[in-house]
């Protein structure tokens, strides 16, 4: 069971379809595995029900007449009448394009290797990137400058708030100097959306960081 | 500009009447029912895209909403979602998806805009159904009325404009601490985190 949720205030963000593709995905994959946050969203969407439903709508917002004509005539001419149920399927392996274990990782810092992936996310500009910490391997310490989305998609890490399992949920920002170390006999296998580059803070600082080029 | 009186807030009985209208377009096409939505939703969905700045596009959204409801409709189930709720999933995924096709990236884009927004009952075997959901939207109706103004105000910017809190706290001119606050005491009012957190 997941016990590292998003935020309420991110849920919002999500349910209003405000959020980012990258963000929306880590959010996602969350859902799917926590029935808690997944009613939470429930109510969120049930919220811009409501919202809606109270605005003051006035003739502006009266779709013209001709308007529902072009609906039926769109629908006669449907060749497919109606759809069927969504298969559920694995979100990384179709952004990726294949298991997240037999990806051309680069190796980084030690125990650290990583994966950009921004560019499955045309049209949006924050950095996405994988990062594996191979078992009982420890990450360089480091803050970030911006904020960190992390989702744990393998495995399990641990640092100053605890243990982060298969599908928790991470916020990291400016005051958090972490040091990541992974648990367990996996490797640990995160998902990141970062909105500015990291900074290294302890004896790594003088390596090259890929973030901070 | 006239503005039409405001409408009452409606009963979780008058509501019923929209999911029963639904749940007769899915089962029998039934036309009459369509157009009652249609009726209903349609000013909803237009305003929704007008205070998202897609005034040009306002009509299409519509259209391309109400294709989706008639498509879709053989998979609503009252039981997961109130159809208001259904229908605000659907105009927001249909925004999102309009907006990746003006921006050309929809072509490019390898997770589909359903993958990561889902529509309640879209998916088979849908691991979490709880009588949560039917309660959810009597629920925040009824708590809604009792929000301060200042806290209603940032959520119908959130909801309506599909602005994010930074860019909330940005347009009025507030740290975003301030808007994350009005709205984690809204969440609490709304008891999206209090009941959650009493399981």
């Amino acid at each position: 069971m997941t016990r590292h949720h998003p935020e309420g205030t991110s849920l919002m963000e999500f349910s209003a379809g405000t959020l980012s593709d990258p963000h929306a995905l880590c959010i996602r994959l969350h859902l799917e595995k926590c029935p808690l946050c997944c009613s939470r969203v429930d109510t969120l969407e049930s919220l811009g029900a409501v919202m809606l439903e109270q605005q003051p709508l006035n003739e502006l917002s009266e779709p013209a007449a001709l308007i529902f004509d072009a609906i039926l005539a769109r629908i006669d001419s449907d060749t497919v009448l109606l759809e069927a149920p969504r298969r559920r399927q694995d979100l990384i392996k179709k952004l990726l394009g294949c298991d997240i274990n037999d990806l051309p990782w680069k190796r980084q810092l030690g125990d650290v290797s990583m994966l950009d992936v921004t560019d499955r996310f045309p049209g949006q500009t924050e950095r996405v990137v994988l990062q594996k910490l191979s078992s009982g391997g420890k990450a360089p310490a480091h803050t970030h400058r911006g904020t960190e989305t992390t989702i744990v998609l393998q495995g399990a890490f641990s640092d100053q708030n605890g243990i982060f399992n298969q599908w928790d949920f991470a916020v990291l920002d400016e005051s958090d100097n972490h040091r990541p170390v992974a648990v367990g006999h996996e490797d640990c296998i995160t998902l990141s959306v970062l909105s500015a580059p990291l900074k290294l803070t302890g004896a790594f600082t003088r390596l090259l960081n890929p973030f901070m080029s | 500009m006239t503005t039409l009186e405001q409408k009452p807030v409606k009963s979780e009985r008058r509501n019923d009447l929209w999911s029963n209208l639904l749940v007769k377009v899915g089962k029998n096409q039934d036309r009459q029912a369509y157009h009652q939505l249609f009726e209903h939703f349609g000013p909803q969905i237009k305003y929704y895209a007008m205070a998202n700045g897609m005034a040009n596009h306002a009509e299409e959204l519509v259209q391309e909403v109400f294709v989706s409801i008639w498509r879709r409709s053989c998979l609503y189930d009252w039981r997961k979602a109130a159809a208001s709720t259904w229908i605000f999933t659907i105009a927001r995924n249909q925004r999102i998806d309009m907006l990746r096709k003006m921006k050309r990236i929809s072509a490019e884009i390898s997770v589909e805009t359903e993958d990561l927004w889902q529509i309640p009952g879209d998916h088979e075997n849908e691991p979490f159904t709880s009588l949560h959901r039917l309660m959810s939207e009597r629920r925040v109706r009824e708590s809604l009325s009792l929000l301060p103004e200042e806290q209603t105000t940032v959520i119908a910017k959130v909801y309506m404009e599909s602005k994010s809190h930074q860019m909330v706290a940005d347009e009025l001119r507030i740290p975003l601490g301030t808007v994350k606050s009005r709205v984690r005491l809204a969440l609490n009012k709304l008891k999206v985190i209090l009941q959650d957190q009493n399981k």
